[in-house]
């Protein structure tokens, strides 16, 4: 009995020395496994919704300042004037100051009610205020208010454009004025496109 | 003799029990792990699989770079990246089919984590005990090394429902940016693969968290035709802003990013990055940040401290491992008045506890001031190279320490100097050079007006001699140089 007792004891200490040897054998894991969703391409985050149906919409009539001669008393940088209305928003004009005055010839005369002005829609371009005035001239001479000076803001949830609609009018030129920007990352005025309707 | 017997017994029994006792908290020693899947759109690097106590881990291929010397052209190659949370330990096993011959030999790095992991028919095996950055080296090589990222299990998640959070879920996901304003958090979850940037601009109270990845692989480098920089987190002018948790891979520029903020704190952020001007941590002109329990292989400058618009004042590196493909691994510079302020500065500024892996290029701790700031009060305190195998630029720029008041390529100034003063290198250990000789490092101010004073190096360890005199430091110093001290 005793003997069965000893080999009992010995089996069982070499059973307690086997389980404690390798240390690592014993980690009691308890796992968390996080799963990702059936996915067949890279999709748009769902906490940001596309912003395109909040975009301020621009009129569907005729631009009259696409790719007409514009001018401006100065630029920063690389950021030339030809940019203003060539229709395309990944280039921009930007000013060395203020105020900084665009004047666009619409080589014609036309009836005019809108002037839209855009930056580039991507949302790198943070929020930011320009404060905007707009006048109409039909010989390049006298110019007459369309709209007064005001602030408009630039989002990228709303295209990073913005319009500004006024009593219609006849007009061959038009200047567009900016007064200030908000953003921190210039010390001028910034226009990918001033289109004007 | 009955007694005796009895008394063995008793004993034997007492011996067991007190192994049983002692097995309890082993057995109990509980780990907690949580692991994420890849997304559904990718595949699991083929050069690597690595498991955690049994459980395989998706393993990511992300760009490096083996090329050792400035090329505007450069093609990267790529690693495998891995990672995972946990509180407790983990047995890792790894096995590297991508390697051109089965793994004989593995080191984990850096080597104060004491670990000597176990090689066995091709798998390298080891435990890890608590969070932190792991790289593993295979038979004797850089090629191929794993970097694997332990986390920490995650607390104060945000919450989904918050209408200030905007939570990224895990899977792969494509915006084009994202802009954050006051207030708002940005949460990738781990599992998840962002394509895209993060921008912080005039804005407070800001945080940016998570386990996921921010990859910049859809853009080509920055300087090719038709690209441009993308930073994949860029603050500016903001303040109050919180970075953790985070992976930043395959950026087509810099990396983490802040001109002009103040009151940043990033912890636990990890960068991997092989293309051009791939700068790790970046700071211009800005006061208070604390960047701890980071990580940095970068293809240009680690750790980067600038002035373009003001001066800097109040930055902290603690607890930083660095791997410098290219360029410098602690670079105070080169532009230290790009934005011509007037006095401009560079002050209070500390390195701590950082652990240099690999520094391939250029000078490990280094100041160019290259315009003419004030460079003042800098600390380096225990910084330990693994391995120091600056081979410059034909002969030059493969310092192991080099301060300056010279012009560069990148000053703006150009008739005005600067000084520097008052630097301490409390610490410095390293372990291995290429040649298996202490590197040469370099001081040199620019006139008599213009000088570099009172830097106080000490407690300099390099290949197991300690270091108490210029000449045993190979540091040569020009005229223009007063109060410099090794001891």
């Amino acid at each position: 009995m005793k003997r069965f007792l000893c080999i009992a004891l010995s089996a069982l200490l070499l059973l307690a020395l086997t389980l404690s040897s390798p240390a690592e054998e014993a980690i009691e894991t308890v796992v968390t496994i996080v799963r990702t969703p059936e996915q067949d391409h890279a999709e748009r985050p769902p906490c940001f919704p596309d912003p395109a149906d909040q975009f301020i919409p621009l009129p569907e009539t005729e631009n009259y300042a696409l790719n007409k001669p514009a001018s401006a008393a100065n630029h920063a940088d690389v950021y030339v004037i030809k940019n203003v209305n060539d229709g395309k928003t990944d280039t921009y004009w930007e000013s060395k100051g203020f105020p900084a005055e665009v004047v666009i010839d619409l080589q014609g005369s036309f009836q005019v009610s809108t002037v839209a002005v855009c930056l580039n829609p991507s949302s790198i371009w943070e929020p930011r205020i320009q404060e905007i005035a707009v006048q109409l001239s039909l010989d390049g001479e006298t110019y007459a208010e369309a709209a007064q000076a005001a602030d408009y803001q630039f989002s990228a949830d709303t295209g990073n454009r913005i319009r500004i609609d006024f009593t219609p009018a006849e007009a061959a030129v038009v200047k567009v004025i900016f007064l200030k920007n908000s953003s921190s990352r210039t010390m001028g005025a910034q226009a990918a496109e001033i289109g004007v309707y | 003799m009955k007694k005796v017997r009895t008394l063995q017994a008793a004993a034997v029994a007492v011996l067991f029990l007190a192994l049983l006792s002692a097995d309890v908290p082993a057995l109990a020693d509980q780990t907690l792990l949580t692991i994420y899947e890849g997304p559904k759109t990718m595949q699991s690097s083929s050069a690597a699989s690595v498991s955690v106590n049994g459980y395989e881990l998706f393993v990511y291929d992300v760009m490096v770079n083996h090329e050792h010397i400035w090329n505007a052209n450069t093609q990267p190659s790529s690693t495998p990246m891995a990672y995972f949370d946990m509180q407790g330990r983990a047995v890792v096993e790894v096995r590297m089919p991508g390697l051109p011959r089965p793994v004989e030999s593995a080191e984990v790095l850096p080597q104060s984590w004491g670990i000597t992991p176990v090689v066995e028919d091709g798998t390298v095996r080891f435990t890890v005990t608590e969070p932190g950055q792991y790289t593993v080296v295979f038979n004797g090589s850089v090629n191929q090394a794993l970097h694997l990222f332990v986390n920490p299990l995650e607390t104060d998640v945000p919450d989904p429902d918050d209408p200030d959070v905007f939570y990224i879920g895990p899977g792969e996901w494509a915006i084009d940016a994202i802009s954050l304003s006051d207030g708002q958090t940005l949460y990738l979850s781990g599992g998840a693969v962002l394509h895209s940037i993060i921008s912080v601009a005039s804005a407070k109270n800001v945080r940016i968290c998570g386990r996921g990845i921010i990859d910049g692989s859809d853009y080509p480098a920055w300087n090719q035709p038709g690209s441009y920089a993308r930073v994949p987190i860029d603050l500016n002018h903001s303040r109050d802003i919180s970075v953790e948790g985070i992976i930043v891979a395959n950026s087509n520029c810099w990396n983490v990013n802040s001109y002009s903020s103040k009151n940043v704190t990033i912890d636990n952020v990890k960068i991997i990055s092989g293309r051009q001007n791939g700068d790790g941590f970046t700071f211009q002109s800005c006061t208070n940040h604390l960047v701890t329990n980071c990580f940095a292989r970068t293809w240009d400058d680690s750790l980067v401290i600038k002035n373009y618009s003001g001066s800097t004042k109040g930055i902290t590196f603690r607890n930083i491992q660095v791997w410098t493909d290219l360029a410098q691994s602690m670079e105070i510079g080169y532009e230290t008045d790009k934005g011509l302020t007037l006095d401009p500065e560079i002050s209070e500024v500390l390195f701590e506890d950082i652990t240099v892996l690999y520094n391939f290029h250029k000078p490990v701790i280094s100041i160019h001031n290259s315009d003419d700031a004030f460079v003042h009060d800098i600390t380096y305190r225990n910084i330990v190279v693994e391995n120091a195998f600056m081979q410059g630029d034909n002969g030059f720029n493969n310092e192991l320490i080099e301060m300056t008041l010279q012009n560069s390529s990148w000053s703006t100034v150009r008739d005005e100097f600067g000084s520097i003063d008052q630097v301490l290198i409390d610490g410095l250990t390293v372990l291995n050079t290429a040649d298996g000789k202490v590197p040469r490092s370099r001081l040199s101010g620019h006139d008599e007006e213009h000088r570099i004073t009172n830097v106080t190096l000490q407690n300099v360890t390099i290949l197991g001699q300690a270091v108490t005199d210029l000449k045993q430091l190979k540091l040569s110093i020009d005229d223009y140089c007063d109060a410099i001290t090794v001891r």
